[in-house]
């Protein structure tokens, strides 16, 4: 009796993981991109933390950084690096500029396509136009509480870099907590967004590198 | 004609100058030349910010070493956002495998560069050639290189590295300096290109 007890307890336990974490594919990408673009319709701003953790696959070893992130409505992102060391990175329509400990550049989108592209992907997730980037091929799944949304690049420089962008995207506002950048060598790169503000006044001058 | 005359041998004494090797000084000394093997970096899992100058660029990242269990190091440098820039080995041996390039960085004398700059920071050399020489405020253990020597330079009494000089015959071709060691780890690395500008500087952070 007892042992019929723990496989039944077993069963329930085993299918309630796989409902959390299972996906299930998306058939019909038009309503979820419909979804997508009237939730960043309305979305004017983000406010949030961000972990991100660079993983070394052959080394079985991670880096782990921590910072603060702004958006605003149409192009502005802010990426503050707090830990381990100071970085910050502005765009501000087709003006990004970096700073690091000891200087600050600015970004020429010209000699920097690779880099423009990177931050076009980082703007499109936060803005929801992510679906309709070209340099990506698009499959979408999900499960309870998240969309799960993987990229896969077309362009030919940037498979060299990525093999797949996975998106994880909050059910009830639309808005991205997980971002995943697997390299075709094993590494990848995660950055999660948490204590999100949805839709605070943020001050325009937040979006220039000071 | 006589500005002439004067410029000339003024040209001339300092052609002469230059020709002449920085080390000229040294004196042979007798002493152990193991006893640099204590500034061998210990690298366990240890993170350091990174700036590098290369002639009009700067990059800037996080250079990560890592001991691992067959006792080779490796070196992996990314830059904050997590986009790797190159991933290096250099085993127990002295040999060294590059696991990863940057295609755009991915030139024969950028990884031999690269190669020859972390070879000096792990300070893993094999010293059966190798003397030592004094000047008259360093201690020197020279050990024979392909192109001239690698100058490992001490206080007198070999307690502390003052600075490690990769030269041709004559004159130093990159300088490396490690400070403020803490449990075997320096928290500052600096190294230096003399004939042209490509500065490193590496300052320990947590992980």
């Amino acid at each position: 009796m007892c042992k019929w007890l723990l496989i039944l307890i077993g069963c329930v336990v085993s299918l309630q993981i796989q409902a959390q974490s299972g996906f299930k594919p998306v058939a019909d990408m038009a309503p979820l991109k419909q979804q997508f673009a009237k939730a960043a319709q309305s979305t004017q701003s983000i406010q949030c933390d961000f972990v991100q953790e660079k993983n070394l696959s052959m080394l079985s070893d991670k880096i782990v950084s921590k910072g603060k992130f702004w958006f605003k409505k149409d192009n502005k992102v802010r990426m503050e690096y707090l830990q381990p060391s100071y970085y910050l990175l502005v765009i501000n329509g087709k003006d990004i500029r970096i700073k690091d400990a000891q200087k600050e550049n600015k970004v020429s989108g010209k000699n920097n396509k690779l880099f423009e592209q990177i931050n076009k992907i980082t703007v499109d997730c936060v803005r929801g136009t992510v679906l309709d980037n070209a340099d990506f091929s698009t499959k979408a799944a999900e499960n309870a509480q998240y969309y799960r949304l993987e990229l896969t690049p077309v362009n030919k420089v940037m498979k060299t870099y990525f093999q797949t962008i996975v998106l994880l995207v909050d059910k009830q506002d639309y808005s991205v907590s997980k971002i995943t950048m697997a390299e075709s060598s094993g590494d990848d790169t995660t950055i999660s967004f948490l204590h999100k503000q949805l839709n605070t006044n943020i001050p325009d001058a937040v979006f220039s590198a000071k | 004609m006589r500005y002439f005359l004067l410029s000339s041998l003024l040209g001339i004494v300092m052609l002469m100058a230059g020709c002449r090797s920085v080390y000229k000084g040294l004196q042979p000394v007798n002493g152990d030349v193991n006893c640099i093997r204590q500034f061998s970096p210990q690298f366990t899992s240890t993170l350091y910010s990174t700036q590098v100058d290369i002639l009009k660029h700067h990059l800037s990242g996080l250079l990560f070493f890592k001991q691992m269990p067959d006792s080779s190091i490796r070196v992996v440098f990314a830059n904050e956002m997590g986009f790797k820039f190159f991933d290096f080995e250099f085993d127990k041996q002295g040999n060294f495998t590059k696991h990863y390039l940057m295609a755009k960085m991915d030139k024969k004398a950028v990884v031999k560069t690269l190669q020859q700059d972390f070879a000096l920071v792990l300070l893993r050399p094999d010293l059966r050639a190798a003397h030592t020489a004094a000047d008259n405020r360093y201690r020197y253990t020279v050990v024979p290189t392909e192109k001239g020597n690698n100058y490992y330079i001490t206080d007198t009494a070999c307690s502390e590295l003052v600075r490690i000089e990769k030269s041709s015959r004559r004159k130093p071709a990159v300088t490396v300096w490690m400070q403020h060691y803490n449990n075997g780890v320096p928290d500052t690395i600096n190294i230096r290109h003399e004939h042209f500008k490509f500065n490193i500087s590496l300052q320990k952070v947590e992980k």
